[in-house]
């Protein structure tokens, strides 16, 4: 049972990490991280530097959909905005790398505050349905804007260079991929203790009487969505330099689909939700290949099974988290230390 | 301008209209009972495409009994889905469902792939091949089917949601939840209907659509057409779907003509956004006031 | 800050045990191996194909190892299904090769073999090869350490187009090609290419990757009447409404496809329609007994039913790996990826066993050869309609 964690000032109140505990999880949670790159292997490492791209892109839809109550079907258009920014500016320009990145989110938020024009007009699922067509017509322009975008070809990028150094193995990227991707974490969680943040979270819960409590509805909704596609963009940009191609087939339809379903099963509206769950649903499908390993002694056909067997688990989850755990990952995570602080009590 | 061509074009464009319409009615009758977009009916459709193909390969039937059998097994489909996973999300929010019939979809996907595998197939020839004429202007058996069955059944809809008490019901429901029950409507029933008449009718348009492309496991983005149309429509509105559909089919058809295959379907999501920018909840669907 | 209690040290120590437990799966290269990796669709949309390329690598490690391996190596396949997801196949390549030694690599398409060339490039130990056709990995300057066991889809073309200027010069063409990169990959230089060769291309459609129905498409092929229609960035639908639609207006025009589109079964299922259909294949049939394929013989003895064309394709693909490798390993040199190229482009009139009709050489990234072949409804065979055609460079 944990007791005394009484605050005296309302800074301290608002903290991000209020008690001892917390520290300390986040110091063991830190000392992985810069850890784990000389204890996996390149696999491993691969797929830590997709989550925590997957994460970054799940964090600024989080902020659109989760705070701001706006439902997105764009994310991985917005994504692709990032990447095509990343490969025409180290193409064309040889920019640098942190600037590109930047850049990167730039446009895209730019984009995305276009994209979002509609949103003070048309609301909830018709805007939903309005993004779906905001990004099968950057997919046109992604094919069609040969001079820029290479056409159906695409872009090949250029390895990413930091203070001289190459970085273009899954080592190397891991060291500017994943402190990117904690900054941008930090800012959404700050981002919520600001008027802005705040500000999301009335439109979400109720547009009308947030308009009523002095919020102009226009500019805080494009907001959100240039934040939102901000985060997109960036994320993006690093996917760029980490698969070093970008082609319009790079993000397709349903890799939208995949960040909403993250965020979901993640926990709509929490800060660790759109953590967990883009680590979850990244790491899922490569987990079920070790589970399709260990049955095909029982099923010699098993192998032939996994990428069916993804889909229906893929859709599984979602079906199952929206109707047990509607509140995704996060609830249980909340429950887990919620458990621990009242222990030896029943909760 | 070659005006046969111009009617040959447009003839096709209609036929294909008539199909998004009838697949747009199965969007807009779970939506105007239940508040729910179904974006599994993509993939229902292609279910009904891969059941009338089993029951005519695997189990032999004759193609005359496997047609009512596979659009029965759509609607049970819906049923289950209905009882089991729709019904205990009432209350939640639209996006949650929404999502949920994604996962349904996917799942669907999955389903399919593990049973009959990713190759592509044609179903048995059940319209026949000889062409049709309409004066000089060529038009495709199949799609002349398609465009004949779909209008009837629309028809049909029209006439059962004037008349029947069914359709009354469900209309009641749509207009308002809390008087239709006070009323003495089984206002659970009306939401199992919906799903099942709608389920059913995507089963239905997936023959259709699975005769005249074949089917395949990636067969469901037919969906997503069918689903601009009900956005540009109205999400509940029949009258909607109908318009909406042969105006998308029209315009895919002109587009992909004269621009270009490649411009279909930038056309058509462009007219989308311009129609919902115009009027949000489409040009015949009901326009919700919110209040405080 | 206070002291550490003892369930603060507790979950440290866990994340600590956590941390090291995590699997370190690297794995003891064995001596005297010789191991293939592959990003191979086994699922997905691409299945089809990648079933058989599977079949077809594993057979023929199966035939080197039998006669005694590549110069005293036994050959190893070592695959992983990549669902055929760009991201995926690169997952897979890393997991395969920090748990292998691999020099020799099988790769799934097109967007992963420019995803992952940069970083063959930077490694320089491995050579690909793979299910892509695409052009653009047809330049050894850019693509340095890749090649395909066949003709790139440009030089399908050409070879379609040469059998076309033979048997009926100045003939009227239709491009149908899919929206995506693989249908467009061809088209630009294929037109002009016709224009050189004195055809003449009268219409170029272009279906959307979705399309299901084609009788807009059937429309303008019925008004621009070619003698010769060509698909390319398909596998079977819409092929088969398009002929048979093309067929109801009474259309004299004969349609032609590419490789991916050759398969035996997949047109054998379609029936009548399918009668007449051309188009090019880089390698005999499975069922072609002709006197100078040794090597079908074989096959047909390991593998009593029909094996599709990405069965052969998979088998040319690991046996000019492993002639190359041969190669690299009788000079003693050592085996990398320049060596290895070095030793494929060495490669000169080389006798597949008859999987190719005609002697196969190797001068760059790709092996221009192929024949035409018509599917017969009646056999439900496709039948050779041409000799083998080698393009001149």
């Amino acid at each position: 049972m944990r007791i005394a964690t009484a605050k005296e000032t309302y800074i301290a109140d608002e903290g991000l990490l209020v008690t001892a505990t917390q520290r300390a999880w986040m110091g063991v949670l830190i000392a992985m991280l810069v850890l784990a790159p000389f204890v996996l292997n390149q696999y491993w490492l691969y797929l830590a530097c997709l989550v925590a791209i997957n994460v970054a892109s799940a964090t600024g839809l989080n902020i659109l959909t989760g705070y701001t109550g706006l439902v997105s079907l764009g994310q991985a258009a917005f994504m692709a905005v990032g990447a095509y920014a990343v490969a025409f500016l180290e193409g064309a320009l040889g920019t640098p790398f942190l600037l590109n990145i930047l850049a990167a989110g730039f446009v895209a938020a730019f984009v995305g505050v276009l994209v979002g024009i509609p949103s003070l007009r048309v609301k909830g699922l018709y805007l939903a349905i309005a993004t779906i067509a905001a990004s099968f017509i950057l997919h046109f322009v992604f094919t069609h804007w040969v001079s820029v975008t290479g056409g159906v070809r695409g872009i090949n990028v250029a390895p990413a260079r930091l203070l001289g150094l190459e970085l273009a193995s899954p080592f190397a990227l891991y060291f500017v991929i994943v402190p990117i991707t904690c900054l941008m974490v930090l800012g959404a969680a700050n981002l919520f203790r600001t008027r802005i943040g705040r500000a999301f979270i009335a439109i979400r819960d109720r547009d009308i009487s947030a308009e009523v409590l002095g919020i102009p509805l226009l500019r805080y909704k494009l907001m959100s969505f240039a934040l939102s596609s901000f985060y997109a963009g960036v994320a993006g940009g690093m996917w760029a330099y980490f698969f070093r191609v970008v082609t319009p087939e790079s993000f397709p339809f349903a890799t939208s689909i995949f960040f909403l379903a993250a965020v979901i099963v993640g926990g709509l509206g929490t800060i660790l939700g759109p953590v967990l769950g883009a680590a979850f649903m990244t790491l899922v499908p490569e987990l079920l290949k070790y589970v399709v390993e260990w049955l095909g002694p029982v099923f010699p056909n098993a192998g032939a099974a996994l990428s069916p067997v993804r889909t229906i688990v893929f859709g599984a989850l979602i079906i199952l988290f929206l109707v047990f755990e509607p509140h995704g990952l996060a609830e249980m995570v909340r429950r887990v230390r919620r458990f621990f602080h009242l222990w030896p009590f029943r909760t | 301008m070659d005006w046969l061509f111009f009617t040959e074009v447009t003839l096709a464009g209609l036929g294909s209209g008539a199909l998004l319409s009838l697949t747009a009615l199965s969007f807009v009758l779970i939506y105007k009972a239940t508040r729910v977009i179904n974006l599994a009916v993509g993939e229902i459709l292609m279910l009904g495409g891969y059941l009338f193909f089993a029951f005519v390969t695997a189990l032999g039937l004759s193609t005359w009994l496997a047609i009512p059998l596979a659009i029965a097994g759509g609607g049970l489909f819906g049923m289950v889905v209905e009882r089991t996973l729709i019904r205990p999300m009432l209350g939640e929010s639209s996006i949650s469902v929404l999502m949920l019939t994604v996962g349904l979809g996917s799942v669907l996907i999955g389903a399919v792939e593990l049973i009959w595998n990713t190759d592509p197939r044609a179903l048995p020839d059940f319209m026949g091949q000889t062409p049709v004429f309409i004066g000089e202007a060529y038009v495709s058996r199949k799609i002349a089917i398609g465009f004949v069955v779909a209008a009837i059944v629309i028809a049909l809809f029209l006439l059962l949601f004037r008349f029947w008490r069914g359709g009354v019901a469900l209309r009641a429901t749509a207009t308002d939840q809390a008087a239709a029950y006070s009323c003495g409507i089984n206002v659970p029933a009306v939401f199992s209907l919906a799903w099942i008449v709608a389920c059913a009718t995507a089963a239905g348009a997936g023959l259709l659509v699975g005769a005249i492309g074949g089917i395949s496991p990636t067969m469901g983005v037919f969906g997503l057409s069918a689903l601009v149309v009900v956005i540009i429509g109205g999400l509940d509105s029949v009258l909607g779907a109908l318009v909406g559909g042969i105006l998308i089919g029209l315009v895919e058809a002109w587009a992909g003509t004269f621009l270009g295959g490649e411009y279909k379907l930038v056309t058509t999501f462009s007219l989308l956004i311009a129609a919902l920018m115009i009027r949000p909840y489409g040009l015949f669907g009901t326009v919700e006031i919110e209040r405080l | 800050m206070t002291s550490l209690n003892r369930r603060q040290m507790m979950a440290l120590a866990a994340g600590a045990g956590l941390a090291s437990t995590f699997p370190g799966l690297t794995v003891q290269a064995q001596e005297k191996e010789l191991v293939i990796g592959g990003s191979i669709p086994l699922t997905g949309v691409f299945a089809f194909a990648g079933v058989a390329i599977e079949a077809g690598i594993s057979d023929y490690v199966k035939i080197a190892n039998e006669a005694g391996g590549i110069a005293g190596r036994k050959l190893r396949l070592a695959y992983e299904d990549t669902a055929y997801k760009v991201d995926t196949s690169v997952a897979v390549f890393n997991k395969l090769t920090t748990q292998n030694d691999i020099h020799l690599y099988y790769g799934d398409s097109t967007g992963f073999a420019k995803t992952i060339n940069e970083e063959l490039n930077r490694r320089g130990t491995i050579m690909m090869a793979g299910a892509s056709f695409g052009s653009e990995l047809n330049d050894p300057a850019k693509y340095p350490f890749q090649f395909m066991a066949g003709p790139d889809y440009v030089e399908m073309f050409a070879i379609l187009l040469e059998y076309i200027a033979k048997t009926q010069p100045g003939a009227k063409l239709v491009f149908v090609n899919s929206d995506t990169e693989f249908g467009r990959d061809p088209i630009e230089a294929s037109v002009k290419r016709a224009k050189a060769t004195g055809l003449d291309v009268v219409a170029q459609i272009v279906t959307p990757p979705t399309a299901v129905d084609v009788s807009t498409e059937v429309l303008k092929l019925r008004r621009a009447n070619p003698d010769f229609t060509i698909f390319h960035g398909y596998v079977l639908a819409p092929l088969p409404e398009f002929m048979s639609q093309a067929k109801q207006l009474g259309l004299k025009t004969k349609f032609m496809g590419t490789f991916w589109s050759m398969d035996n079964s997949l047109w054998a299922n379609v029936g009548a329609p399918a009668d007449g259909f051309m188009g090019v294949m880089p390698y005999r049939y499975y069922y072609d007994t002709a006197p100078d394929a040794p090597m079908l013989e074989k096959i047909r003895k390991l593998r009593p039913t029909y094996q599709a064309t990405g069965y052969m394709q998979g088998f040319l693909t690991a046996m000019l790996m492993g002639e190359a490798a041969r190669r690299t390993l009788d000079k003693g040199q050592e085996l990398n990826a320049k060596n290895l190229k070095a030793a494929l482009n060495s490669i000169k009139d080389f006798d597949t066993g008859g999987i190719m009709g005609v002697p196969v050489s190797v001068p760059g990234n790709s092996v221009p050869v192929g024949r035409i072949y018509q599917f017969s409804a009646a056999d439900k065979q496709m039948k050779p309609a041409s000799d083998w055609i080698s393009l001149k460079k």
